[in-house]
């Protein structure tokens, strides 16, 4: 992986839908290989941030500046929007993670069906081949998807709360994955609710309630007043709220 | 002096073997020849366009941009007269129009794709209907503008065969994206921006086939061979690529069979076709191994693992 | 200025001009007023009794005789009129009742009378347009023979000096000299009858109306198989076409089946020759191409030799 100094750069960005943000005053950047969490009360920003780098939506002030090609970033939305209906197989589904490298139209060479075998037995699902997508478990989809990541190979991965609802095997058997791409220098952002795991796994994190609140290393972010804080913040919008006057001119 | 035989219905002479039963009236006559020849391609072209179609969710939509299509074909008849460019050109303008603007109206507001193609529809026959009554409607211009596959002349053949030989080959380009917009289409923004063209291109192939069916085989027969075939092979397979074999199969054997209960029984074609498709979808609902409502009910003892 | 006696005296020379005028108008002969039930007997009317008559015709141009409804209006036209001609051979099958309805004390004459009808033929056609002429009688469109047409004219002009002696001149000059406009109507298309090969003489038509023609030496076959219905099956489009190649039948006159497409791909496959619309049982519009009785025989005849020669 060639080292990059910064993998993604926040310039004084908001993000929200309409005038309302969800996110505003982001200014700071997250260095490459970084394994860090992104936390905070339902509401505060957290999934519209990783959509925001993503570039599913577009900040509403300031710019989110990315060192490489969006190409570059693997991401595993929010309780995914696939339709479990549709006839696919595990393996097409996984298979998919290729196309992100040789395009749409490329074909399968005997390298590629290599990998895929090698990140279905990453994740687990040997042998779940041809079983269609509709049949499996919450905890095997998530597994697929996994899986589906390891082929994107990308430099830069975002997870969505990868793990809600998930069994505790499978949830262990991915955080080993997570590991697995730090070791490897990618550079990991997961949103995620289980404060405890964060503390165990990952060095980083971000505490955000609409607003950053802290940004660093995770036993200092996560402090009872930080926590405090956080947990103030305003879950729904206010009807009577002014024009922002913070922030650049 | 006028022949005796004039009052007897002079059917033709049956020789009871099934090969003539079967082959007869094609090698018999041209028009036979050319209907089965149209059907075939109609088939190649809408069933594996009906197969995306129910995949994804959008089965009534080939209805809907039957109805869209006719303004574009009934001004292309009043400025051109029965001309097969005119008409064609004009029911594909209007289709791609009403296709294009509800595509792109679902993708960039909230308004789904279900809504927005009713809208679009609703206007763009609304309109057809008005610019026609205002140039005096003509209760023969619908039954003109509703071909029939008996009629099928060079141009027509061509025109179906070249719209089938398109499809397939779009179909085939495009295979990943369309498989993908259906599944997973945050994957597939994020991966590639193939999404929206893609899904363009998708409603230009349902349009091109519809205009080509209704053209030669009026709408009836147009909309259903694209959405019968496709609806019975799902209780076949679940292979995407099995499914569209399969409706394909179905949609020749179903023009077959109606070509030859038209010819043996009297009805006419293209309900004929249409009916021998849907018989084919409820045998198929209720025997079909993927699913039918036969191994629902009995479904045999369970297996070990 | 308009003084009260300005006004008065203008409307006392407009009185009197009026005055003048009035004995002028009432000095202009009356016309005969004369009920025809169908547009190609009017013609006829109108061609023996020129300015002397006033014809009203109840079924007009492209109507249908066989299937007409009659209106109050037409009762009343029967009451205004002297005489009512009518085919007769039972061709209108509602006439009767209409003459008795309406009380008219106009005479009744059958401009057929004395013509040589033929039998109606069991033909293989649809009965779909409820004839009021029954079947097993004779076959009522006389017309369609050059040579029964004038006797229709003998039996109008007797029936007009009759009712108008005064005219008798008049109508008698009118009638020869369309006499022998129809004789030269009939040599003409005896001799486009015979400038087509004999076995050629042979149409499909599902014009019911054409039995009388048939003494030029022209065949007209009934279409089997085919329907109005909107949609043909493939068994009637077969049975059409064996029909033609078994027949040899050169053209089709068929108006009918609603695609036109259809029948270019019958046309096509069995040879036949699709010919243009011909009128048999009303004229076309004043200014069309049959607005006249002879120009009506004119138009077919015409199209029937373009179908067939080659």
């Amino acid at each position: 992986m060639p080292a990059r100094s910064t993998a993604i750069r926040f310039e004084e960005v908001t993000l929200g839908y309409g005038r309302r943000p969800a996110v505003h005053h982001l200014d700071g950047a997250i260095p490459s290989g970084s394994l860090m969490a992104v936390v905070g009360p339902n509401g505060a920003g957290k999934s519209t941030l990783l959509k925001g780098i993503v570039g599913t939506l577009t900040p509403l002030e300031g710019h989110i500046r990315l060192d490489g090609p969006s190409s570059e970033i693997a991401y595993l939305p929010q309780a995914a929007e696939i339709d479990r209906s549709f006839p696919l197989s595990v393996y097409d589904l996984v298979a998919m993670g290729l196309w992100s490298r040789s395009g749409l139209f490329g074909g399968i060479s005997a390298k590629d069906r290599a990998r895929i075998e090698d990140a279905l037995a990453a994740v687990g699902l040997v042998g779940f081949e041809r079983r269609p997508i509709s049949t499996l478990s919450g905890g095997q989809m998530q597994r697929a998807l996994f899986a589906r990541l390891l082929l994107q190979d990308a430099p830069v991965i975002l997870l969505d709360e990868p793990f809600t609802a998930i069994d505790a095997k499978t949830t262990a058997d991915l955080l080993d994955l997570v590991r697995r791409w730090h070791a490897e220098s990618r550079t990991v952002v997961a949103v995620l609710h289980d404060l405890d795991m964060v503390r165990r796994v990952f060095p980083k994190t971000l505490l955000i309630a609409r607003e950053p609140v802290a940004w660093g290393e995770t036993p200092e972010v996560l402090s009872a007043e930080n926590l405090l804080k956080a947990r103030r913040m305003v879950e729904a919008y206010d009807p009577h709220a002014h024009v922002c006057q913070r922030g650049a001119a | 002096m006028i022949p005796m035989r004039m009052s007897a219905s002079a059917a033709p002479h049956e020789d009871p073997s099934v090969i003539d039963f079967l082959v007869t009236p094609f090698s018999e006559f041209e028009f036979m020849r050319r209907a089965l020849v149209g059907v075939i391609a109609i088939a190649l072209g809408g069933g594996p366009v009906g197969v995306f179609l129910m995949l994804r969710r959008m089965s009534l939509t080939g209805d809907a941009m039957a109805h869209a299509i006719l303004p574009g074909a009934a001004i292309g008849y009043l400025l051109a007269g029965l001309s097969l460019p005119a008409m064609t050109f004009g029911g594909l303008a209007a289709g791609v129009v009403v296709a294009m603007a509800a595509g792109l109206v679902s993708r960039f507001t909230a308004l789904k794709e279900d809504a927005s193609l009713a809208a679009f529809y609703l206007l763009s026959l609304a309109l057809g209907v008005t610019i026609v009554s205002l140039r005096g409607s003509n209760v023969d211009l619908l039954h003109v503008l509703f071909g029939t596959v008996l009629a099928l002349d060079d141009s027509t053949l061509l025109l179906l065969a070249a719209i089938s030989t398109l499809t397939v080959l779009a179909l085939a380009l495009l295979y990943r994206p369309l498989v993908l917009e259906c599944v997973d289409p945050i994957f597939l923004r994020s991966v590639s921006r193939a999404g929206t063209p893609t899904h363009l291109i998708f409603l230009g192939l349902v349009v091109m086939n519809l205009v080509g069916g209704f053209h030669a085989l009026g709408t009836l027969l147009a909309v259903g061979m694209m959405m019968l075939p496709a609806a019975a092979s799902r209780f076949w397979t679940s292979d995407i690529t099995m499914m569209m074999i399969v409706s394909v199969v179905i949609g020749i054997a179903s023009g077959i069979a109606g070509l030859l209960l038209s010819f043996h029984v009297e009805l006419p074609a293209g309900p004929a076709i249409i009916l021998s498709a849907g018989a084919v979808y409820v045998a198929s609902l209720l025997v079909g191994r993927e699913g039918g409502l036969l191994w629902l009910a009995w479904p045999g003892k369970h297996l070990e693992a | 200025m308009a003084t009260r006696r300005t006004v008065l005296s203008w409307l006392a020379s407009v009185l009197a001009l009026a005055g003048a005028l009035m004995p002028a108008a009432a000095q202009a002969p009356e016309k005969l007023k004369v009920v025809a039930t169908f547009s190609i007997l009017g013609d006829l009317v109108r061609q023996v009794g020129g300015e002397r008559v006033e014809v009203t015709t109840l079924v007009g141009p492209n109507g249908d005789a066989h299937v007409y409804s009659p209106t109050p209006a037409d009762g009343r036209r029967l009451m205004e009129a002297r005489i009512v001609f009518t085919n007769g051979l039972k061709f209108e099958g509602w006439i009767d009742r209409l003459v008795t309805s309406s009380g008219t004390k106009a005479l009744t004459v059958e401009a057929a009378k004395g013509v040589e009808g033929l039998d109606a033929r069991e033909a293989d056609h649809a009965h779909g347009r409820g004839h009021d002429h029954g079947h097993g009688s004779l076959d009522p469109h006389a017309w369609q023979y050059v040579m029964n047409v004038r006797v229709y004219v003998q039996n109008i002009r007797d029936a007009l000096v009759a009712a108008d002696p005064d005219g008798r001149d008049v109508y008698e000059a009118n009638a020869a000299a369309y006499d022998a406009k129809l004789a030269a109507l009939d040599r003409e298309i005896r001799d486009l009858v015979n400038a087509i090969p004999a076995e050629r003489r042979k149409i499909i038509t599902s014009h019911e109306a054409f039995r009388y023609f048939e003494i030029y030496g022209i065949r007209f076959i009934a279409p089997q198989g085919t329907s109005t219905d909107a949609e043909a099956s493939a068994k009637d489009v077969a049975i059409i076409i064996r029909q033609i190649k078994r027949e040899q039948v050169p053209a089709v006159f068929i108006e009918n089946v609603s695609d036109p497409r259809l029948m270019d791909r019958i046309s096509k496959e069995s040879g036949a020759k699709i010919g243009a619309k011909v009128y048999s049982d009303a004229l076309s519009e004043p200014n069309g191409p049959a607005g006249t009785y002879i120009d009506m025989m004119r138009h077919n005849i015409r199209a029937f030799s373009a179908a067939l020669s080659r």
